[in-house]
Protein backbone atom coordinates (compact mmCIF):
# COMPACT_ATOMS: atom_id res chain seq x y z
CA UNK A 1 0.00 0.00 0.00
CA UNK A 2 2.84 2.37 0.92
CA UNK A 3 4.56 1.55 -2.37
CA UNK A 4 1.40 2.41 -4.31
CA UNK A 5 1.03 5.69 -2.43
CA UNK A 6 4.65 6.48 -3.14
CA UNK A 7 4.20 5.70 -6.84
CA UNK A 8 1.09 7.88 -6.97
CA UNK A 9 2.89 10.77 -5.29
CA UNK A 10 5.80 10.35 -7.67
CA UNK A 11 3.60 10.29 -10.77
CA UNK A 12 1.68 13.37 -9.53
CA UNK A 13 4.99 15.12 -9.03
CA UNK A 14 6.01 14.18 -12.60
CA UNK A 15 2.74 15.48 -13.99
CA UNK A 16 3.18 18.73 -12.07
CA UNK A 17 6.67 19.02 -13.43
CA UNK A 18 5.55 18.36 -16.99
CA UNK A 19 2.51 20.63 -16.86
CA UNK A 20 4.16 23.92 -16.11
CA UNK A 21 1.22 26.25 -16.47
CA UNK A 22 1.99 29.90 -17.08
CA UNK A 23 -1.62 31.05 -17.57
CA UNK A 24 -3.43 32.89 -14.76
CA UNK A 25 -6.14 30.18 -14.51
CA UNK A 26 -8.79 32.54 -13.14
CA UNK A 27 -12.02 30.98 -11.89
CA UNK A 28 -14.45 32.57 -14.36
CA UNK A 29 -12.20 32.98 -17.38
CA UNK A 30 -12.81 31.42 -20.83
CA UNK A 31 -10.38 28.54 -21.17
CA UNK A 32 -9.71 26.62 -24.35
CA UNK A 33 -7.05 24.67 -26.19
CA UNK A 34 -6.11 24.76 -29.88
CA UNK A 35 -4.78 22.04 -32.17
CA UNK A 36 -4.06 22.09 -35.89
CA UNK A 37 -3.19 19.46 -38.49
CA UNK A 38 -3.45 16.87 -35.79
CA UNK A 39 -5.29 13.93 -37.35
CA UNK A 40 -2.44 11.67 -38.40
CA UNK A 41 -3.08 8.79 -36.02
CA UNK A 42 0.68 8.57 -35.46
CA UNK A 43 2.56 8.53 -32.18
CA UNK A 44 3.25 12.30 -31.95
CA UNK A 45 -0.47 13.07 -32.11
CA UNK A 46 -1.03 10.75 -29.13
CA UNK A 47 1.84 12.35 -27.25
CA UNK A 48 0.37 15.80 -27.81
CA UNK A 49 -2.99 14.47 -26.58
CA UNK A 50 -1.27 13.17 -23.42
CA UNK A 51 0.26 16.57 -22.79
CA UNK A 52 -3.13 18.19 -23.32
CA UNK A 53 -4.59 15.87 -20.72
CA UNK A 54 -1.79 16.66 -18.25
CA UNK A 55 -2.45 20.34 -18.65
CA UNK A 56 -6.18 19.80 -18.47
CA UNK A 57 -5.71 18.45 -14.95
CA UNK A 58 -4.33 21.84 -13.92
CA UNK A 59 -6.12 24.09 -16.36
CA UNK A 60 -9.62 22.69 -16.97
CA UNK A 61 -10.33 23.98 -20.47
CA UNK A 62 -13.76 22.93 -21.69
CA UNK A 63 -13.23 23.25 -25.43
CA UNK A 64 -10.66 22.60 -28.14
CA UNK A 65 -10.54 24.48 -31.44
CA UNK A 66 -9.43 22.34 -34.38
CA UNK A 67 -7.72 24.24 -37.19
CA UNK A 68 -8.32 21.65 -39.89
CA UNK A 69 -6.73 18.49 -41.25
CA UNK A 70 -8.56 16.74 -38.48
CA UNK A 71 -8.58 13.35 -40.20
CA UNK A 72 -5.81 12.64 -42.71
CA UNK A 73 -6.13 9.90 -45.29
CA UNK A 74 -9.40 7.97 -45.45
CA UNK A 75 -12.69 8.94 -43.87
CA UNK A 76 -13.66 5.50 -42.63
CA UNK A 77 -14.82 4.71 -39.10
CA UNK A 78 -11.39 3.34 -38.18
CA UNK A 79 -9.81 6.63 -39.29
CA UNK A 80 -12.06 8.61 -36.98
CA UNK A 81 -11.27 6.18 -34.17
CA UNK A 82 -7.49 6.13 -34.60
CA UNK A 83 -7.07 9.81 -35.49
CA UNK A 84 -9.61 11.40 -33.15
CA UNK A 85 -11.58 9.23 -30.76
CA UNK A 86 -8.65 7.24 -29.33
CA UNK A 87 -6.05 9.99 -28.87
CA UNK A 88 -8.52 12.38 -27.24
CA UNK A 89 -10.67 9.77 -25.47
CA UNK A 90 -9.76 10.98 -21.97
CA UNK A 91 -10.52 14.61 -22.84
CA UNK A 92 -13.78 13.61 -24.54
CA UNK A 93 -14.61 11.54 -21.47
CA UNK A 94 -13.99 14.57 -19.28
CA UNK A 95 -16.63 16.46 -21.27
CA UNK A 96 -14.27 18.61 -23.35
CA UNK A 97 -15.97 19.74 -26.57
CA UNK A 98 -14.06 19.88 -29.85
CA UNK A 99 -14.99 22.52 -32.44
CA UNK A 100 -13.62 21.70 -35.89
CA UNK A 101 -12.90 23.71 -38.98
CA UNK A 102 -12.19 21.94 -42.27
CA UNK A 103 -8.73 21.57 -43.80
CA UNK A 104 -7.76 20.48 -47.28
CA UNK A 105 -7.26 16.92 -46.02
CA UNK A 106 -10.74 16.71 -44.50
CA UNK A 107 -13.81 15.29 -46.16
CA UNK A 108 -16.58 17.89 -46.33
CA UNK A 109 -18.91 15.46 -44.60
CA UNK A 110 -16.88 15.70 -41.39
CA UNK A 111 -19.33 18.51 -40.70
CA UNK A 112 -21.89 15.76 -40.00
CA UNK A 113 -19.73 14.14 -37.32
CA UNK A 114 -21.33 15.21 -34.04
CA UNK A 115 -18.17 15.25 -31.87
CA UNK A 116 -16.80 18.00 -34.17
CA UNK A 117 -19.76 20.23 -33.13
CA UNK A 118 -20.22 21.72 -36.61
CA UNK A 119 -23.95 20.89 -36.69
CA UNK A 120 -23.78 19.95 -40.33
CA UNK A 121 -22.31 23.31 -41.40
CA UNK A 122 -19.05 24.17 -43.15
CA UNK A 123 -18.87 27.42 -41.18
CA UNK A 124 -20.50 28.41 -37.91
CA UNK A 125 -20.03 30.44 -34.75
CA UNK A 126 -20.45 29.92 -31.03
CA UNK A 127 -20.12 32.01 -27.89
CA UNK A 128 -18.29 31.46 -24.65
CA UNK A 129 -18.34 34.13 -21.99
CA UNK A 130 -16.97 37.36 -23.44
CA UNK A 131 -15.84 35.68 -26.64
CA UNK A 132 -17.43 34.69 -29.91
CA UNK A 133 -15.65 32.14 -32.08
CA UNK A 134 -16.10 31.98 -35.85
CA UNK A 135 -15.13 28.79 -37.65
CA UNK A 136 -14.64 29.33 -41.38
CA UNK A 137 -14.15 26.98 -44.29
CA UNK A 138 -11.07 28.46 -45.97
CA UNK A 139 -11.11 25.68 -48.57
CA UNK A 140 -14.11 27.24 -50.17
CA UNK A 141 -14.60 30.93 -49.42
CA UNK A 142 -17.55 31.54 -51.71
CA UNK A 143 -19.61 34.77 -51.79
CA UNK A 144 -22.26 33.19 -49.58
CA UNK A 145 -19.75 32.47 -46.82
CA UNK A 146 -18.25 35.94 -47.15
CA UNK A 147 -21.72 37.46 -46.70
CA UNK A 148 -22.29 35.22 -43.71
CA UNK A 149 -19.07 36.19 -41.90
CA UNK A 150 -19.67 39.86 -42.62
CA UNK A 151 -23.16 39.62 -41.10
CA UNK A 152 -21.98 37.60 -38.10
CA UNK A 153 -19.07 39.88 -37.29
CA UNK A 154 -21.05 43.08 -37.74
CA UNK A 155 -23.85 41.76 -35.55
CA UNK A 156 -21.62 40.37 -32.83
CA UNK A 157 -21.55 42.22 -29.53
CA UNK A 158 -18.83 40.01 -28.09
CA UNK A 159 -15.84 41.72 -26.52
CA UNK A 160 -13.54 39.14 -28.13
CA UNK A 161 -13.94 38.02 -31.72
CA UNK A 162 -11.78 35.07 -32.65
CA UNK A 163 -11.73 33.54 -36.13
CA UNK A 164 -10.28 30.13 -36.85
CA UNK A 165 -9.81 28.26 -40.11
CA UNK A 166 -7.21 26.24 -41.98
CA UNK A 167 -5.29 28.39 -44.49
CA UNK A 168 -3.17 31.15 -42.93
CA UNK A 169 -3.47 34.75 -44.08
CA UNK A 170 0.07 35.32 -42.81
CA UNK A 171 2.78 32.73 -42.66
CA UNK A 172 6.51 32.54 -43.14
CA UNK A 173 6.52 28.90 -44.14
CA UNK A 174 8.79 27.77 -46.93
CA UNK A 175 6.30 25.09 -47.94
CA UNK A 176 3.02 27.00 -48.40
CA UNK A 177 3.25 30.62 -47.39
CA UNK A 178 0.24 32.88 -46.89
CA UNK A 179 -2.96 32.67 -48.88
CA UNK A 180 -2.89 36.17 -50.36
CA UNK A 181 -6.18 35.87 -52.21
CA UNK A 182 -7.95 34.87 -49.01
CA UNK A 183 -6.20 37.65 -47.11
CA UNK A 184 -7.36 40.24 -49.61
CA UNK A 185 -11.00 39.38 -48.88
CA UNK A 186 -10.96 38.49 -45.18
CA UNK A 187 -8.51 40.89 -43.61
CA UNK A 188 -10.52 44.07 -44.35
CA UNK A 189 -13.58 42.45 -42.72
CA UNK A 190 -11.57 41.38 -39.69
CA UNK A 191 -10.22 44.90 -39.30
CA UNK A 192 -13.55 46.59 -39.87
CA UNK A 193 -15.40 44.47 -37.34
CA UNK A 194 -12.75 44.28 -34.65
CA UNK A 195 -11.45 40.71 -34.77
CA UNK A 196 -8.51 40.48 -32.37
CA UNK A 197 -7.17 36.98 -32.91
CA UNK A 198 -6.98 34.74 -35.98
CA UNK A 199 -5.90 31.11 -35.73
CA UNK A 200 -4.90 28.99 -38.72
CA UNK A 201 -3.08 25.73 -39.47
CA UNK A 202 -1.92 24.22 -42.79
CA UNK A 203 1.76 24.98 -42.15
CA UNK A 204 3.21 22.20 -40.04
CA UNK A 205 4.85 24.37 -37.43
CA UNK A 206 3.97 27.05 -34.89
CA UNK A 207 4.30 30.72 -35.67
CA UNK A 208 3.03 33.89 -34.03
CA UNK A 209 3.02 36.83 -36.39
CA UNK A 210 3.66 40.41 -35.28
CA UNK A 211 0.22 42.09 -35.03
CA UNK A 212 -1.19 43.63 -38.19
CA UNK A 213 -3.65 46.47 -37.62
CA UNK A 214 -4.51 45.21 -34.17
CA UNK A 215 -4.94 41.57 -35.16
CA UNK A 216 -2.69 38.85 -33.80
CA UNK A 217 -2.27 35.92 -36.18
CA UNK A 218 -1.27 32.48 -34.95
CA UNK A 219 -0.30 29.56 -37.18
CA UNK A 220 -0.50 26.20 -35.43
CA UNK A 221 -0.31 23.23 -37.75
CA UNK A 222 1.97 20.93 -35.81
CA UNK A 223 -0.30 19.11 -33.38
CA UNK A 224 0.29 15.86 -35.28
CA UNK A 225 2.27 16.80 -38.34
CA UNK A 226 5.66 18.47 -38.32
CA UNK A 227 7.73 20.13 -41.02
CA UNK A 228 11.13 20.65 -39.45
CA UNK A 229 13.02 23.93 -39.93
CA UNK A 230 10.40 25.29 -42.28
CA UNK A 231 9.94 28.81 -40.94
CA UNK A 232 12.00 31.30 -42.86
CA UNK A 233 13.47 34.26 -41.03
CA UNK A 234 11.33 37.37 -41.31
CA UNK A 235 10.77 40.54 -39.29
CA UNK A 236 7.12 39.50 -39.27
CA UNK A 237 7.84 36.51 -37.04
CA UNK A 238 7.18 37.30 -33.39
CA UNK A 239 7.92 33.72 -32.39
CA UNK A 240 8.31 30.44 -34.26
CA UNK A 241 8.75 26.82 -33.30
CA UNK A 242 9.38 24.23 -36.00
CA UNK A 243 11.34 21.46 -34.35
CA UNK A 244 8.59 19.51 -32.60
CA UNK A 245 4.81 19.12 -32.35
CA UNK A 246 2.82 21.57 -30.23
CA UNK A 247 -0.63 22.72 -29.10
CA UNK A 248 -1.93 25.94 -27.57
CA UNK A 249 -3.72 26.82 -24.36
CA UNK A 250 -5.60 30.10 -24.22
CA UNK A 251 -7.42 31.97 -21.53
CA UNK A 252 -9.60 35.03 -21.89
CA UNK A 253 -9.89 37.14 -18.79
CA UNK A 254 -11.51 40.53 -19.29
CA UNK A 255 -9.51 42.54 -21.81
CA UNK A 256 -6.68 40.06 -21.95
CA UNK A 257 -6.14 36.85 -23.84
CA UNK A 258 -3.28 34.83 -22.37
CA UNK A 259 -1.66 32.13 -24.45
CA UNK A 260 0.80 29.34 -23.79
CA UNK A 261 2.19 27.10 -26.51
CA UNK A 262 3.27 23.68 -25.28
CA UNK A 263 5.47 21.21 -27.12
CA UNK A 264 5.16 17.44 -27.32
CA UNK A 265 7.65 17.14 -24.44
CA UNK A 266 5.68 19.57 -22.27
CA UNK A 267 8.02 22.51 -22.72
CA UNK A 268 6.52 25.98 -23.05
CA UNK A 269 7.75 27.32 -26.38
CA UNK A 270 5.85 30.61 -26.41
CA UNK A 271 3.68 32.55 -24.02
CA UNK A 272 2.23 36.01 -23.78
CA UNK A 273 -0.82 38.22 -23.68
CA UNK A 274 -2.95 39.80 -26.37
CA UNK A 275 -4.72 42.81 -24.91
CA UNK A 276 -7.69 44.59 -26.43
CA UNK A 277 -6.59 48.03 -25.27
CA UNK A 278 -2.97 47.86 -26.35
CA UNK A 279 -2.91 47.64 -30.11
CA UNK A 280 0.76 47.59 -30.96
CA UNK A 281 0.88 47.44 -34.72
CA UNK A 282 3.97 46.62 -36.62
CA UNK A 283 3.37 46.66 -40.31
CA UNK A 284 5.78 45.17 -42.79
CA UNK B 1 -10.08 65.47 -88.22
CA UNK B 2 -12.17 65.89 -91.41
CA UNK B 3 -15.83 64.88 -91.49
CA UNK B 4 -15.48 61.54 -93.35
CA UNK B 5 -12.71 60.57 -90.91
CA UNK B 6 -14.86 61.39 -87.89
CA UNK B 7 -17.78 59.49 -89.40
CA UNK B 8 -15.58 56.44 -90.01
CA UNK B 9 -14.32 56.59 -86.42
CA UNK B 10 -17.88 56.82 -85.06
CA UNK B 11 -18.98 53.85 -87.22
CA UNK B 12 -16.02 51.76 -86.01
CA UNK B 13 -16.73 52.63 -82.40
CA UNK B 14 -20.43 51.76 -82.74
CA UNK B 15 -19.55 48.49 -84.47
CA UNK B 16 -17.01 47.57 -81.78
CA UNK B 17 -19.46 48.37 -79.02
CA UNK B 18 -22.19 46.32 -80.74
CA UNK B 19 -19.75 43.44 -81.14
CA UNK B 20 -18.78 43.58 -77.45
CA UNK B 21 -22.47 43.70 -76.47
CA UNK B 22 -23.14 40.70 -78.68
CA UNK B 23 -20.33 38.81 -76.92
CA UNK B 24 -21.74 39.69 -73.51
CA UNK B 25 -25.21 38.56 -74.56
CA UNK B 26 -23.82 35.32 -75.97
CA UNK B 27 -21.88 34.77 -72.72
CA UNK B 28 -25.00 35.42 -70.65
CA UNK B 29 -26.98 32.94 -72.74
CA UNK B 30 -24.30 30.30 -72.29
CA UNK B 31 -24.24 30.87 -68.52
CA UNK B 32 -28.04 30.71 -68.38
CA UNK B 33 -27.78 27.33 -70.07
CA UNK B 34 -25.22 26.30 -67.43
CA UNK B 35 -27.58 27.33 -64.61
CA UNK B 36 -30.37 25.32 -66.24
CA UNK B 37 -28.17 22.23 -66.38
CA UNK B 38 -27.10 22.75 -62.78
CA UNK B 39 -30.75 23.05 -61.71
CA UNK B 40 -31.52 19.78 -63.51
CA UNK B 41 -28.66 18.10 -61.70
CA UNK B 42 -29.87 19.44 -58.34
CA UNK B 43 -33.28 17.88 -59.02
CA UNK B 44 -31.57 14.52 -59.49
CA UNK B 45 -29.59 15.07 -56.30
CA UNK B 46 -32.71 15.93 -54.30
CA UNK B 47 -34.63 12.89 -55.52
CA UNK B 48 -31.66 10.66 -54.67
CA UNK B 49 -31.30 12.31 -51.26
CA UNK B 50 -34.97 11.75 -50.50
CA UNK B 51 -34.46 8.12 -51.48
CA UNK B 52 -31.65 7.66 -48.93
CA UNK B 53 -33.38 9.90 -46.31
CA UNK B 54 -30.68 12.56 -45.91
CA UNK B 55 -28.50 12.50 -42.81
CA UNK B 56 -28.47 14.57 -39.64
CA UNK B 57 -25.28 15.03 -37.60
CA UNK B 58 -24.37 11.74 -36.00
CA UNK B 59 -21.81 10.18 -33.67
CA UNK B 60 -21.30 7.38 -36.16
CA UNK B 61 -18.64 7.81 -38.87
CA UNK B 62 -19.97 4.55 -40.35
CA UNK B 63 -23.36 6.22 -40.87
CA UNK B 64 -21.69 9.18 -42.61
CA UNK B 65 -19.66 6.94 -44.88
CA UNK B 66 -22.67 4.75 -45.64
CA UNK B 67 -24.82 7.78 -46.41
CA UNK B 68 -22.21 9.26 -48.76
CA UNK B 69 -21.86 5.92 -50.56
CA UNK B 70 -25.61 5.32 -50.86
CA UNK B 71 -26.28 8.85 -52.09
CA UNK B 72 -23.49 8.56 -54.67
CA UNK B 73 -24.91 5.23 -55.81
CA UNK B 74 -28.44 6.64 -56.23
CA UNK B 75 -27.15 9.62 -58.21
CA UNK B 76 -24.95 7.40 -60.36
CA UNK B 77 -27.93 5.17 -61.12
CA UNK B 78 -30.05 8.17 -62.11
CA UNK B 79 -27.26 9.53 -64.26
CA UNK B 80 -26.19 6.29 -65.87
CA UNK B 81 -24.64 7.23 -69.16
CA UNK B 82 -23.65 10.71 -67.93
CA UNK B 83 -20.58 11.92 -69.76
CA UNK B 84 -17.99 14.63 -69.46
CA UNK B 85 -19.42 17.71 -71.11
CA UNK B 86 -23.05 17.06 -70.17
CA UNK B 87 -23.03 20.11 -67.90
CA UNK B 88 -19.87 21.81 -69.08
CA UNK B 89 -20.88 21.64 -72.74
CA UNK B 90 -18.19 22.91 -75.16
CA UNK B 91 -19.64 26.47 -75.26
CA UNK B 92 -20.04 26.54 -71.45
CA UNK B 93 -16.50 25.21 -70.96
CA UNK B 94 -15.23 27.86 -73.36
CA UNK B 95 -17.06 30.60 -71.48
CA UNK B 96 -15.60 29.34 -68.17
CA UNK B 97 -12.11 29.32 -69.67
CA UNK B 98 -12.68 32.86 -70.86
CA UNK B 99 -13.92 34.02 -67.44
CA UNK B 100 -11.07 32.33 -65.59
CA UNK B 101 -8.55 33.63 -68.13
CA UNK B 102 -9.87 37.13 -67.60
CA UNK B 103 -9.57 36.89 -63.80
CA UNK B 104 -6.15 35.34 -64.01
CA UNK B 105 -4.76 38.02 -66.24
CA UNK B 106 -6.30 40.83 -64.19
CA UNK B 107 -4.85 42.85 -61.32
CA UNK B 108 -5.33 39.99 -58.81
CA UNK B 109 -3.63 37.36 -60.95
CA UNK B 110 -0.54 37.25 -58.72
CA UNK B 111 -2.59 36.75 -55.57
CA UNK B 112 -4.67 33.99 -57.17
CA UNK B 113 -1.58 32.16 -58.37
CA UNK B 114 -0.06 32.52 -54.88
CA UNK B 115 -3.29 31.18 -53.42
CA UNK B 116 -3.18 28.17 -55.75
CA UNK B 117 0.45 27.52 -54.80
CA UNK B 118 -0.18 27.81 -51.06
CA UNK B 119 -3.18 25.50 -51.27
CA UNK B 120 -1.06 22.33 -51.63
CA UNK B 121 -1.89 21.55 -55.27
CA UNK B 122 -3.14 18.08 -56.07
CA UNK B 123 -3.01 16.09 -59.27
CA UNK B 124 -5.15 13.12 -60.18
CA UNK B 125 -4.33 10.90 -63.11
CA UNK B 126 -7.95 10.07 -63.93
CA UNK B 127 -11.07 12.18 -63.47
CA UNK B 128 -14.23 10.42 -64.54
CA UNK B 129 -17.76 11.71 -64.30
CA UNK B 130 -19.71 9.74 -61.66
CA UNK B 131 -16.51 8.66 -59.87
CA UNK B 132 -16.14 9.60 -56.23
CA UNK B 133 -13.48 12.18 -55.47
CA UNK B 134 -10.75 9.79 -54.30
CA UNK B 135 -10.54 9.11 -50.57
CA UNK B 136 -7.27 10.20 -49.05
CA UNK B 137 -6.55 12.79 -51.73
CA UNK B 138 -6.60 16.37 -50.44
CA UNK B 139 -9.32 18.70 -51.70
CA UNK B 140 -7.44 21.68 -52.97
CA UNK B 141 -8.95 24.98 -51.92
CA UNK B 142 -10.48 27.12 -54.66
CA UNK B 143 -9.18 30.72 -54.72
CA UNK B 144 -11.95 33.01 -53.48
CA UNK B 145 -11.44 35.47 -56.36
CA UNK B 146 -12.30 32.69 -58.79
CA UNK B 147 -15.43 31.90 -56.80
CA UNK B 148 -16.45 35.55 -56.81
CA UNK B 149 -16.33 35.62 -60.60
CA UNK B 150 -17.78 32.26 -61.57
CA UNK B 151 -21.52 31.57 -61.64
CA UNK B 152 -22.72 30.91 -58.11
CA UNK B 153 -23.66 27.33 -57.32
CA UNK B 154 -26.38 25.88 -55.10
CA UNK B 155 -25.10 24.34 -51.84
CA UNK B 156 -25.29 20.84 -53.30
CA UNK B 157 -22.33 21.57 -55.60
CA UNK B 158 -18.89 23.13 -55.46
CA UNK B 159 -16.04 24.00 -57.82
CA UNK B 160 -12.68 22.39 -57.10
CA UNK B 161 -9.33 22.77 -58.75
CA UNK B 162 -7.26 19.69 -59.60
CA UNK B 163 -4.06 20.69 -61.33
CA UNK B 164 -5.31 22.79 -64.25
CA UNK B 165 -8.73 21.14 -64.28
CA UNK B 166 -11.86 22.66 -62.78
CA UNK B 167 -14.18 20.07 -61.26
CA UNK B 168 -17.85 20.34 -60.49
CA UNK B 169 -18.37 18.20 -57.38
CA UNK B 170 -21.44 16.99 -55.55
CA UNK B 171 -20.52 17.98 -52.00
CA UNK B 172 -22.59 15.51 -49.98
CA UNK B 173 -22.12 12.55 -52.33
CA UNK B 174 -18.45 13.51 -52.93
CA UNK B 175 -19.01 12.73 -56.59
CA UNK B 176 -17.40 14.21 -59.68
CA UNK B 177 -20.28 15.65 -61.70
CA UNK B 178 -18.30 17.16 -64.55
CA UNK B 179 -14.95 18.80 -65.28
CA UNK B 180 -13.21 21.28 -67.57
CA UNK B 181 -9.66 20.29 -68.51
CA UNK B 182 -7.16 23.12 -68.91
CA UNK B 183 -9.50 25.57 -67.25
CA UNK B 184 -6.67 27.16 -65.27
CA UNK B 185 -4.24 28.91 -67.64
Amino acid sequence: MRRIALLLALSCALIDQAANLTLPDKPKSVKFAVIGDGGTGARPQYEIAEQMLDYHNQFPFDSVLMLGDNIYGGQKAEDFKRKFEDPYSALLGAGVKFFASLGNHDGTNERLYKPFNMEGKRYYSFKKGDAEFFALDSNYMDPEQLDWIKKQLSGSGARWKICFFHHPLYSDGRMHGPDLDLRKLLEPLFQQYGVQVVLAGHEHFYERIEPHNGITYFVLGNSGQLRMHNVRGSPDVAKAFDTDQAFALMEIDGDQLHFQIVSRTGATVDQGVVAIAAKVDKEK
Amino acid sequence: MNRPGALLLTCCSVAASACAQEKVNAGAQVLADFQKRVAEYVKVHKVARAEVHGLKPTDSPEAIERHERKLAHEIRESRRGAQAGDIFTPPIAEEFRRLIGEIMSGPDAGKIRASLRSAAPVSLPVLNVNDPYPAGVALQSTPPSLLMNLPQLPPELDYRVVGRTLILRDVEANLIVDSIPNAIP
